[in-house]
Order: C-alpha cells, then sequence, then structure tokens
C-alpha cells in the first residue's frame, strides 16, 4: 500500500512538475475576478495608510473652527468634522490603526489557537478536553460582548482593544485547526514519519502545521474584517481608541450627533469601514476557493 | 363588510368619547430625556425629577421664569440682623390636594424631617443648620439656625424644601416618593417606570390656574424619538433639544424654538496644588489659550455664552469681571514662558464619558496644543469618578490635574455657586472643589456672605470673591450653555427656567 502510493505521489512529480501549489492556488485564484479586485483594494488601502503622512491632504489633528461640519467640497474632498478637521485625511490615518488592530490581533489571537488546536488535536485525552471546554466556553458569548468584557476588565485603549479581539478569535482557529489535525494525525504520511522516530514536537510543526495552513490562511483573512469591525464597535462605544484619534469606529461616534444634519461625518468612516470588511470576505472567500483540497 | 365597519367604527368612537374625558380637556404631554427617580423633592438629586414633583408640590419661595426669588406658600419674612433667625408669615387658605389644611405645623412636619440627619434624605444639606423650628401661631413660623446662613430663602426656594401633606408624610412614611401630596396646581394621577400622569388641581389657591386638565411626562431617552414625537404633536415640549437639531425644530413652522441662558458653568478646575498647576501664571496662560467665542460654537453649535465670572450671569450676586481673559495665544506663551514652561508641558485631563463632555475636552486639548500643552484626554464612566475624583481623602492623594466639569447652582444664589467649589474647607470629599483651591480673602468673603441676610453686605462679599478667583484663576472659565428645547407653538405659559427645571403652572394649549 505504501509502496503504491509513494510511487503514485513520484510520478506526478515528474510528470507535473511545473504545478508547485503555490503555482495553483495562484492560477485559481487568479481566475477568480471578485477576489482578484478585493485584493488589489486592499493592497492600495495599506499602501495608502503607509503613505498617509505623505498624501494625506491636512493633518488629522488640524482643527479649522471656520469650516465646521462643511461637505464635501474641491478642499475637503470628504467634508471637515465638528472640529473642522479634513475627514479623507482622518480615515488614511485611521486606516493604519483599523489594519493594524486587524491584523495583529488575529495574528496573536490566530498564532496561540493554531498552538492550542494543534496541541488538544494531537495529543488527544484530557489536554484535549480541557482545551477545547474551555473554547466552548469563550465561543458561547457572542463576540463583541465577550471583548467588551475582556476591554471592561483591561480598560479602555487601542492596546486593550488588541488583546481582546484576539482573546475571542482564539476558539475560532484552535477548533478549526484541531479538527485538521485530527484527520491529518492520522494520514500515511505522519503515519511514515512517525515510523521513522520524527519526534512529537517535530511531527506537528513540520508535518501536521503545514496541513492546517490552508484553512489556517483563509480563516486569517476572514478573520480580519471581523477584527476591523469588532474594534471599530468597542470604540465606537468608547471603550477603544480614544479622542483624538482617527480611529474609523471612533469617527462614527464622534459624528452620529451630527447624522440628520453633517450625515457625511459618519458616511465616510462608515463607507472605509464597510468597504474594508467587505474586501477582506471577499479576498477570504477566493482564498477558500483556491486553497481548499476539496474543490480542487 | 362595509356595512358592518361603519357601525362598529362609530360604536367605538362613541365608546372612546363616553370613555374618556370630555373632547375640549386640554391634555399636555411633556418629553423627558430620562426617568423620574422619585417624587420626594427632599430626596431628589437630578432636576428632571426635580421638574416633575414641581407640578405637584410647592415651597415657602419658589422661582419665577426669569430665576427670580419670588414667595410662594410663605406671604412675607422677617429676619434678624444676624440671619439665624427667620420669621415667616405663611399664606392663608391653602390645602393640600387630600384636603389638609396648609398651616404653620404642616411646615415644621416637613422642615424637621429634611433637616434631621437620620431621616437620610439626599437634600439634608439644604437645611443642614436648621436648629429648631418654633410654630409661633397657625401662620407664623419662626427657623431658628445654628449658624448665621443669609441665603436661606434661597435654599428654601430650592425644590428639595418644597412640603408635603402632613398626613401624606404620615401614611405613606417612606413611600411618600411614590404618593405626592402638596399643594402645587397638579394632582398626582399615576407613574409608571417612564410616564407620570398628573391632573388639574381644581382648588388651587392661585385663581384661574391652572388651564391644563392632564399633563403626561414621558421619558423618551433617544434624541431622535423625542424630537419625532414634537414634530408628530404626540408631545408638545420637549427638552433637552441636541444643538445639532436645533434646525429640525426650526425647520417646522409649527415648533418653537427655547433658547436662554442657563445657570450651568462649564469649566476646567485646574489642581492648584499640583504642578505645574501651583502657579496662577501657567493658569492665567490656559485661560489666555481658550478661543471662548470657537468654544460655544464647536461645542455648542453656537447655542452658549461666556462664563464672565466664577459664577454665570443668572445668578445672584454675579459680576461681570472688567479684566476677560481674551484669546491671546501670544500672550498665553509669555506667561507660559514666565513661569519656565517655554515648550509647555503634558498633562492629564479628566471628565464625564457622555458625548457633549468628550467634545468639550476635545476643545480644550485642541486649543491648549497650540501653546505646547499637550493634554491626555480621559472620560471618565461616573462609577471611577467617583471614586478616583469625589471619594479621595486627602488633597495630596488626589490625582486631578484636570477635570472638565459643569456645575448648576440650583439655589440661584451665589453662595451654591461658590462654596462647594471654590471656598477652602470644601475639598473632596466633604464638597467639590477640586481645584484644591485655597485663598484666604476668598475663603473670609465666602463665609461673610453667607453670615448674613443684608443683600448690600452680600454682595459686596461676592464681588470680592469673584475678584480674587478671577484673578487666580483656579479653572479655565469656558461658558455657560444655553438651555434648548423644542415646543409647539400652540403651547403658552410653559418655562424652561434657567436652572433647567420646569414651569407649568400657567401652562395653557390654544
Amino acid at each position: 500500500m505504501t509502496t503504491t502510493d509513494a510511487t503514485g505521489v513520484a510520478a506526478a512529480a515528474t510528470h507535473e512538475a511545473v504545478r508547485s501549489p503555490l503555482r495553483e492556488f495562484w492560477r485559481k485564484f487568479r481566475r477568480n475576478r471578485t477576489a482578484m479586485a478585493a485584493g488589489f483594494c486592499l493592497l492600495a488601502l495599506v499602501l495608502a495608510a503607509a503613505a498617509a503622512p505623505w498624501i494625506a491632504p491636512f493633518d488629522p489633528a488640524a482643527f479649522d473652527y471656520d469650516r465646521i461640519l462643511e461637505g464635501p467640497s474641491a478642499g475637503h474632498w470628504a467634508g471637515t468634522d465638528a472640529y473642522g478637521r479634513d475627514i479623507l485625511s482622518r480615515i488614511l490615518w485611521g486606516a493604519r490603526i483599523s489594519l493594524s488592530v486587524g491584523l495583529l490581533s488575529v495574528l496573536l489571537g490566530g498564532g496561540a489557537g493554531v498552538a492550542l488546536g494543534l496541541i488538544a488535536g494531537f495529543r488527544g485525552g484530557w489536554i484535549d478536553s480541557l482545551i477545547m471546554r474551555v473554547c466552548d466556553v469563550l465561543l458561547a458569548f457572542p463576540g463583541i460582548l465577550l471583548a467588551i468584557g475582556i476591554v471592561a476588565v483591561l480598560g479602555p485603549g487601542v492596546e486593550n482593544v488588541i488583546y481582546g479581539v484576539a482573546i475571542f478569535s482564539v476558539p475560532v482557529f484552535a477548533r478549526l485547526v484541531r479538527g485538521s489535525t485530527l484527520s491529518l494525525k492520522r494520514a500515511v504520511y505522519v503515519d511514515a514519519a512517525r515510523a521513522i522516530g520524527v519526534r512529537d514536537r517535530l511531527l506537528m510543526v513540520r508535518h501536521i502545521l503545514p496541513g492546517t495552513l490552508p484553512s489556517v490562511i483563509v480563516y486569517v483573512s476572514m478573520r480580519i474584517g471581523t477584527s476591523i469591525l469588532t474594534a471599530a464597535s468597542l470604540s465606537f462605544i468608547g471603550l477603544g481608541a480614544q479622542p483624538p484619534s482617527p480611529e474609523w469606529g471612533a469617527m462614527l461616534a464622534d459624528g452620529r450627533s451630527y447624522i440628520g444634519v453633517a450625515s457625511h461625518v459618519t458616511f465616510y468612516p462608515g463607507l472605509a469601514i464597510f468597504l474594508t470588511v467587505l474586501a477582506f470576505n471577499l479576498l477570504g472567500d477566493g482564498l477558500r476557493d483556491a486553497l481548499d483540497p476539496k474543490l480542487r | 363588510m362595509n356595512r358592518f365597519v361603519l357601525p362598529l367604527l362609530a360604536g367605538l368612537l362613541a365608546g372612546t368619547a363616553l370613555a374618556g374625558p370630555a373632547f375640549a380637556a386640554k391634555d399636555l404631554v411633556v418629553g423627558l430625556p430620562d426617568n423620574i427617580t422619585t417624587l420626594d423633592p427632599a430626596d431628589i438629586n437630578d432636576t428632571l425629577s426635580q421638574s416633575a414633583s414641581r407640578t405637584m408640590l410647592q415651597g415657602l419661595f419658589g422661582f419665577d421664569k426669569d430665576m427670580k426669588l419670588v414667595p410662594l406658600l410663605a406671604e412675607s419674612f422677617t429676619v434678624n440682623d444676624t440671619a439665624t433667625e427667620y420669621t415667616y408669615r405663611l399664606r392663608k387658605n391653602v390645602t393640600f390636594h387630600d384636603g389638609t389644611p396648609f398651616n404653620a405645623q404642616a411646615v415644621k412636619t416637613n422642615f424637621d424631617r429634611l433637616a434631621n440627619p437620620a431621616n437620610r434624605l439626599k437634600r439634608q444639606s439644604l437645611l443642614a443648620m436648621l436648629a429648631e423650628t418654633v410654630v409661633v401661631d397657625d401662620y407664623t413660623i419662626t427657623l431658628k439656625l445654628a449658624q448665621p446662613f443669609g441665603a436661606l430663602n434661597n435654599n428654601l426656594a430650592h425644590p428639595g424644601a418644597m412640603i408635603h401633606s402632613p398626613k401624606a408624610l404620615e401614611t405613606y412614611g417612606k413611600e411618600i416618593g411614590r404618593h405626592p401630596v402638596g399643594t402645587g396646581p397638579y394632582k398626582f394621577v399615576s407613574w409608571e417606570a417612564d410616564t407620570l400622569k398628573v391632573e388639574k388641581n381644581d382648588k388651587y389657591w392661585k385663581p384661574g390656574l391652572p388651564k391644563i386638565d392632564h399633563v403626561t411626562l414621558k421619558s423618551v431617552p433617544e434624541n431622535g424619538s423625542r424630537i419625532a414625537m414634537l414634530q408628530t404633536n404626540e408631545a408638545q415640549f420637549i427638552y433637552p433639544l441636541p444643538s445639532e437639531m436645533v434646525k429640525m425644530v426650526e425647520a417646522n413652522n409649527q415648533l418653537e424654538l427655547i433658547d436662554a441662558p442657563s445657570i450651568v458653568a462649564r469649566y476646567v478646575a485646574l489642581n492648584t496644588m499640583k504642578k505645574p498647576f501651583n502657579d496662577p501664571r501657567v493658569r492665567q496662560a490656559l485661560n489666555y489659550a481658550i478661543d471662548k467665542n470657537a468654544y460655544a460654537k464647536v461645542v455648542y453649535r453656537g447655542y452658549a455664552g461666556p462664563l464672565d465670572s466664577a459664577i454665570p450671569s443668572k445668578l445672584g450676586f454675579h459680576v461681570t469681571q472688567p479684566n476677560q481673559y481674551t484669546y491671546d495665544l501670544a500672550k498665553a506663551k509669555a506667561l507660559l514662558a514666565e513661569a519656565g514652561y517655554p515648550n509647555g508641558f503634558e498633562a492629564e485631563m479628566f471628565g464625564r464619558n457622555s458625548t457633549n463632555f468628550i467634545r468639550g475636552m476635545q476643545f480644550v486639548q485642541q486649543q491648549l496644543s497650540q501653546i505646547g500643552v499637550k493634554l491626555t484626554v480621559t472620560p471618565l464612566e461616573s462609577g471611577v469618578e467617583t471614586a478616583r475624583i469625589w471619594s479621595v481623602e486627602k488633597p495630596e492623594d488626589a490625582t486631578v490635574q484636570m477635570n472638565y466639569s459643569g456645575w448648576s447652582a440650583s439655589t440661584g444664589d451665589a453662595d451654591w455657586g461658590l462654596r462647594p467649589l471654590l471656598w477652602g474647607k470644601g475639598f473632596p470629599p466633604k464638597f467639590y472643589n477640586v481645584a484644591y483651591y485655597k485663598n484666604d480673602t476668598v475663603d473670609t468673603a465666602i463665609e461673610a456672605g453667607i453670615a448674613t441676610a443684608d443683600d448690600a453686605k452680600r454682595a459686596e462679599a461676592y464681588r470680592v470673591a469673584q475678584e480674587q478667583i478671577w484673578k487666580d484663576a483656579p479653572w479655565i472659565f469656558l461658558g455657560v450653555e444655553n438651555l434648548l428645547a423644542g415646543k409647539s407653538k400652540k403651547l403658552t405659559g410653559f418655562y424652561y427656567v434657567a436652572d433647567g427645571g420646569l414651569q407649568m403652572e400657567e401652562a395653557d394649549l390654544q
């Protein structure tokens, strides 16, 4: 059995050497126009955020009391807020906060979740039960509520929002990775590795972890969207970024009282959140289509 | 089908007409921002519940629509030179809603109850100085005070000192807050979580009043819904009106905007015991660095006036200070440099976490950044605020550097505008002097002002106090917000008084 399989793989490798997994993924992903568009949007957003100091037309904190709550114009493309600050500049600067909060919290939460999921799935037994039951408890909370609770304990501020959102991402990743680990650990190549005496730790990191990565990558991209949304929500209710930070959720909260008279103050930050989250989700969908082995 | 519907409708209409009040009844609905907490004014801390209880209860004195002191259940008074003994002549032929006659005994019962610390009433401080109440005859009562107190009539005009029916106090005991019985223009009908209903008191002592049959006070916390109620005539008066929504009222020709100065002072208290705020030059510099007009414009959309002394102009004995801190960045920088901070400094500012406070704090933060003062704004939830600011036992333990605040002196008198906030003996937790400001001249003046009922002497004392405070600048003086409310044009005689209270005794619907 083992021999046949090994030959089969070797044969495929010689005949279709050009079809490396990465290349295969790119071939599939490229065909998905929506996901490509979303990817380009995000790339543009990341570049814009990185270049904010140079491309933002105004200082995000510069006030001008003679131009408060002005609608979009040639001078201020997205209008001005209650202090006469340029909304476009604030959105650009805010993109740095929102993107880094989204990315950092998912990387933190994802990292911890992947590690826990690997251990739970690989070790099994009481460790598995313990980790999974704790995850169940965390999952039982509606996401935002858990994040609110965590930030309420840690105190308001962007940094704590990152921790809060990270913690509430942990169980999702743990569960995902545990599932893949359970199936991968019975895979023949893992058995083979074990048979030649590869140690457990190496087995987990070298042989099982890479197998879980496609689903993790898909989830990371989707999760970043959720995290940005959660972080914005926390700032909106006053637990996240503190004034005068141009965080998008805080900008929404700032403009909320003027929604009847100057809707642009809430519209543009809202649009920024909407488009960013949408782009991450579309990208995630595209990644899943391209990476999912079942769809191959 | 139609044959059935019509008679049915007719029947329904007839039914309503029979069951409900007569068609000519005048029903007024008022939209409030919060729930009423209790209807026992002696135990009320919020203006809104005070307004609600003022529909039913009255005190010896009250305020007219311009916040001037007027006698209500008292007709006249005399006071001795040292302001320790007040004698009041009471109004005759007044009865409570339950038929009990109003007399000196009723006043004694109420004042003794309020003054007794054992009753733990939130407004006990109003009569804390009361030593003895003596019933001279049915319509004369003498209040003897333990120490001189020149502003007693103002304290008695405070809603906290309104008079309950002694019979109701006896019947309901601690439950009096749910069964208010007073002498006011309206009688209690019902009070549920968010709705208070009162009806016309036919035997009201002022002839011809009130003109409205039923008043409903309904709490609608969401600003948008409150406006909608006014627009659809579901309510005839709503308050407060957020300044950014003024346009919506102005755009409707059935509605009218109420815009009048309040007695709510807005300021930033500077902890004068902490560096760098212990240097008066620094505090003056901060005052020069704030554009007061911009403050009104940005934070209150223009619906605010200047705070041109330590107390708002609507309070008694207010004196406009001649040397205003007009916006002057060069002067501010020069003063800072003189004090040894040529490049500014960093500091933290506390304040409530409500929208308006945060907006005000951001404004101050922006303004001070122009002279190199970098502020961290820390909005506090009210529980945290109490712990961090108001419960601190020793001044040296205080962590507060700057506190964005507001104060409404609801006795309408300079004393309550100054003593709790700027008296050297009023540091937290006793009072609210969070600037930890202590100046002998001011302390002497504040104490002198309260030691006499002679208006000329009091005026002089408060003039001295205000002048010294202005010079020392323990606060950044920001402004006095306007009261904003929306009302139907059909509603007349309904007043929104400077202390934020509502007066509906003379209200009428056209």
